[in-house]
């Protein structure tokens, strides 16, 4: 479970310029679940993400990651408030806890597919054999496998984005954060996009995703979605 | 004489690692009177941002402070020759009434300095800042000792003129002179000797016990500290002797020339980062219950202790080497 706490995210804060991205958001995202932040382009879906993932720190608020037990070097933790750990620690917690997947997926071109997998890997210095061995298993999971020594620049838009998926899950983590995972998908790829989190899901990860698709949103899988607009929650429904 | 470089490299860094310290410890007033790790206020978040980075600039500003005490002693040792009367740093430091003041002054902020260095490099380890009010009351205390000896220095080369006649360190640090100096050069080595062996024994037997039973780190502690005032003394009283190959030649600051290897250096180096280390296992210790530290602190203490015995061990090599092939016996 993650749980946010009175968060807010200013940016250029005392200056003409400030902009409050994120404001005094409260909010509970249940495990095993997939939680939808819906809400048009500027409401403060994409920053409330990187905020959850770790990937920048609120000017106030406190998030806490419960029962999913972050890496951090004083042994397993069941619960552990991130938001006010210093780099060395998030570092680990975005590399174990959370599995990325990006609107413009990020693939690395001039690699193969499976490399592209393994990539997340690497920094935590397990052995290469477990890792492509996982690699390839989740290649098959996702129906890409003969793709695997193809470079990532070969493949259709449906295929990158599975392929982006398997990257998120190679180091086994917690929750998957998705920005905007179907921008770049027709209404059919982006209906199985929605099938492989319900597996996911199936799998007990919490999925976290924030799109203005209607196919996302309304998909029944959608176990919440979050309403936002203008940095704040203005609703909540629960299916 | 204010014009010399290593002067001006001194007074420029101390008014440097003053100024940080001044500044970050008015951030540590504010760590001190407005930490609250529960509260998610903006206030509380932007300390906590901070924080890393100004622990950081400290640590840096005081590697230099401790680095700078040996830059003191090379420079009151180079400066001797100007003095009438002077045949080592023991003469420039007694030019005037600020030369000892600031070299003791020194020691103890470059102990003081590696023990903060200790509190840090266990507190950025803590996912939950464990340390931060200890290690910014310390720097507190640090930031003040490091102005008054700032003040001190400053007063110290302003007011070296070259036409004093000063004493030179037989007189300073002979078995006749009264006061600390003397008491210390005259204590008997049939008695200093054995005491120096022993208290390094102690040292090695408290070690052993922590390493196996992961216990004694306090009395490891104890020992070292009180380990490093017997060695200091023993220096004075009888280390020096072997060097100087002259019964009644006491002077600390003599063993500092190139004549005899710049081996002081490297002998008060070792002392004074094993005590350094020592103090660490210790001020570490009442920490060991917190949980984020739970399994940093005692890895962090046994990398102590190993540095503390490799620290000693190799002072009391280079004193050994001396008293075996020194052509001055002492007799008992």
């Amino acid at each position: 479970m993650i749980e946010l706490s009175r968060v807010s995210k200013i940016f250029n804060s005392g200056k003409p310029s400030q902009y409050a991205a994120v404001s005094d958001v409260s909010l509970t995202i249940e495990q095993g679940c997939i939680t939808v932040l819906k809400g048009p382009s500027g409401s403060g879906k994409t920053t409330l993400l990187s905020l959850i993932g770790c990937m920048s720190r609120p000017s106030s608020g406190r998030i806490t990651l419960r029962r999913m037990e972050p890496d951090v070097p004083a042994g397993q933790l069941v619960d552990l408030e991130v938001t006010s750990l210093p780099e060395r620690f998030l570092t680990n917690i975005r590399r174990s806890t959370f599995g990325f997947i990006f609107q413009q997926f990020n693939l690395i071109k001039g690699i193969s597919t499976l490399e592209n997998i393994m990539l997340p890997a690497y920094p935590t210095g397990q052995n290469l054999a477990p890792v492509k061995q996982r690699a390839v298993e989740l290649l098959e999971l996702l129906s890409i496998g003969r793709h695997a020594n193809a470079p990532v620049e070969w493949l259709s838009g449906g295929e990158l984005q599975r392929v982006a998926i398997a990257r998120a899950l190679i180091n086994d983590p917690a929750a998957i954060i998705a920005d905007e995972p179907t921008a770049h998908l027709d209404s059919r790829l982006s209906v199985e996009f929605m099938e492989i989190l319900g597996t996911l899901k199936g799998a007990g990860k919490t999925v976290l995703i924030a799109s203005h698709d209607p196919v996302v949103f309304e998909s029944l899988l959608a176990d919440r979605v979050v309403e936002m607009r203008d940095g704040q929650i203005t609703g909540a429904s629960a299916r | 004489m204010i014009q010399h470089p290593a002067i001006l490299a001194l007074l420029t860094s101390s008014f440097i690692i003053s100024g940080m310290l001044i500044s970050a410890s008015w951030f540590g007033k504010q760590i001190l009177s407005s930490w609250d790790l529960s509260s998610g206020s903006e206030l509380q978040l932007a300390l906590e941002r901070r924080t890393y980075l100004i622990s950081t600039l400290i640590s840096y500003a005081l590697f230099f402070q401790i680095f700078s005490l040996f830059l003191f002693i090379h420079t009151a040792e180079d400066l001797h020759t100007s003095f009438t009367g002077a045949m080592c740093a023991a003469g420039t430091l007694a030019v005037n009434s600020s030369g000892y003041p600031t070299l003791i002054l020194k020691m103890l902020n470059c102990t003081l300095a590696g023990v903060w260095l200790i509190i840090n490099h266990a507190d950025i380890r803590g996912y939950d800042y464990p340390l931060i009010k200890p290690k910014y009351l310390l720097l507190n205390l640090l930031a003040l000792l490091i102005l008054i000896e700032t003040v001190l220095q400053f007063s110290f080369f302003l007011r070296l003129k070259g036409d004093v006649i000063t004493s030179c360190c037989g007189s300073l640090f002979s078995s006749d002179t009264a006061g600390f100096s003397g008491n210390i050069a005259s204590l008997p080595h049939t008695v200093m000797q054995p005491l120096f062996f022993a208290a390094m024994a102690a040292t090695i037997g408290c070690a052993v016990l922590f390493m196996r039973k992961r216990k004694g780190a306090y009395l490891f502690s104890i020992t070292s500290t009180v380990t490093f005032f017997i060695a200091a003394a023993s220096l004075l009283s009888f280390i020096c002797l072997y060097y100087y190959e002259l019964p009644s030649h006491h002077c600390p600051f003599c063993i500092l020339q190139q004549e005899y290897g710049f081996t002081g250096y490297l002998l008060y180096a070792t002392l004074l980062g094993g005590a350094v280390t020592g103090i660490g296992v210790g001020v570490l210790h009442p920490f060991t219950a917190c949980a984020s530290l739970k399994l940093v602190i005692p890895a962090l203490q046994r990398k102590l202790i190993v540095a503390t015995m490799v620290l000693y061990l190799l002072f009391f090599l280079l004193t050994a080497d001396r008293m075996i092939f020194s052509n001055l016996r002492l007799v008992y």
